[in-house]
């Protein structure tokens, strides 16, 4: 006779693809996140009727019937009912209690314990570790004030991070900066310049005098489409104060093998589709370096390249 | 630093048999720089200069607004598509088409005084 407790083996769980936090949440979250830790047990030797005062003492529908830390059987209400109608309340509870009882394991996910609530209509199941060993209890409204609870609790970290980026944006504001971010793709060479017309038009709007414009203009460039050329792709961020514009270019690989090489005007590793559109001259580099006032550049084959350069500011003369 | 009077792009068109892509042709030139690597123009290239090109690709108009060229002259009949010249109306860039080379529209523009 198998009388370890069966474990629910079937996952319901539709596959729907719209996602709501409620949804991630139900996801992510395991049973052992959602169960009542507090064991309220009864021994196998237990009469029905004890059972009974603790059912109403604790106010729960079910008590699991465990010998050290294995879960033996359950007493459910039922069970106490038919007992009182057939007039076996002062027997033991072994004579009387479900043997193959289906638990939950406390890994589960929480999607996975609805579908068990669903597909067996059970108020509660008892939940066993991966030993075993009876850790919890777990019942529909366990779960729904485990829901409840962590959605509270994103809303308050939305609203936390909503406050931080208005904080960040007044941050910006009061240091008079603008920061100007793009992703880059690989071969997307028809998103070239994005950057660059968005940089020109800040220092435009800001009055900066147009050789400084142009060498910021050109850096975001060719920054641009190096990423596009060289790399798997990329992003760039062009942060522009009052005294300065910094632009930061970092690509997701495959990285320089030589940088000397790439450094010197004329060598590139551009394609034939790149050289056709008139681009892989071997200057991108030196143009960058020749336009910043402060140049960086590390690159490391796999990883990729960080590209830092500063170009200072200052106010257009009266005329240009 | 200007050492040329600059010249009216106006005043070229029928000398290098040009043809204007974008409504807006007036532009000033101090000068007229030629290559087909867009890296090379962004280093070697002035403001306000007549850029002769064969490449149509649109970023010869980032490139161009980059360096605040004023005038695109696509040689060899070369034309880019409409897109691309209503983007670089936007910006304030004048296009041109002309059949001739590169090198005859170079030599006419030199004939007709542009020489910077």
């Amino acid at each position: 006779m198998n009388s370890a407790p069966a474990i629910a083996n079937h996952a319901g769980a539709s596959d729907s693809r719209k996602v709501s936090v409620a949804q991630i949440l139900v996801y992510e979250l395991r049973v052992r996140d959602a169960m009542s830790k507090e064991l309220i047990t009864a021994a196998p030797g237990d009469s029905l009727r004890s059972i009974q005062n603790l059912m109403k003492a604790r106010k729960i529908s079910g008590v699991p019937i465990t010998g050290g830390d294995k879960l033996l059987g359950l007493i459910s209400i039922e069970d106490i009912i038919n007992a009182l109608s057939n007039a076996y309340i002062d027997e033991a509870a072994e004579k009387h209690m479900a043997h193959n009882v289906i638990a939950l394991r406390d890994h589960f996910s929480l999607v996975r314990a609805v579908a068990e609530f669903d597909r067996h209509e059970f108020g509660r199941f008892p939940v066993l570790d991966s030993n075993d060993r009876l850790v919890g209890v777990i019942t529909r409204g366990d779960i729904t004030n485990c829901l409840m609870h962590h959605l509270e609790r994103r809303a308050e970290e939305a609203v936390a991070h909503e406050a931080a980026l208005v904080a960040e944006r007044s941050a910006d504001e009061k240091a008079k900066r603008v920061v100007v971010r793009v992703h880059v793709k690989s071969g997307d060479f028809d998103s070239a310049g994005r950057l660059s017309q968005r940089l020109r038009q800040v220092l435009r709007d800001r009055g900066i005098d147009p050789d400084a414009r142009r060498r910021a203009a050109i850096v975001a460039y060719e920054a641009e489409t190096n990423i596009i050329i060289h790399s798997i792709g990329g992003d760039i961020t062009a942060t522009v104060c009052p005294e300065q514009v910094t632009i930061d270019a970092v690509d997701r690989g495959p990285g320089i093998e030589n940088i000397d090489l790439a450094m010197q005007e004329g060598w590139s590793t551009a394609g034939p589709l790149a050289r056709s559109l008139g681009f892989g001259a071997g200057m991108g580099l030196p143009n960058i370096k020749k336009c910043s006032d402060r140049f960086e550049i590390h690159s490391e084959l796999g990883p990729g390249t960080q590209l830092h350069s500063e170009i200072l500011l200052r106010k257009a003369a009266s005329s240009s | 630093m200007k050492t040329q009077t600059d010249i009216k792009l106006q005043s070229l068109l029928t000398v290098i048999q040009a043809e204007p892509l974008t409504d807006e042709v007036d532009a000033s030139l101090s000068g007229c720089y030629i290559s087909d690597l867009l890296s090379d123009v962004l280093a070697h290239s002035q403001p306000g200069m007549l850029w002769l090109t064969i490449q149509t690709h649109r970023n010869v108009v980032s490139v161009a607004a980059t360096k605040d060229i004023a005038a695109v002259l696509f040689t060899c009949g070369r034309r880019p598509e409409t897109s691309i010249v209503v983007e670089a109306a936007e910006e304030g860039i004048v296009l041109l088409t002309t059949p001739l080379s590169t090198y005859e529209a170079a030599g006419k523009l030199w004939e007709a005084g542009l020489r910077e």
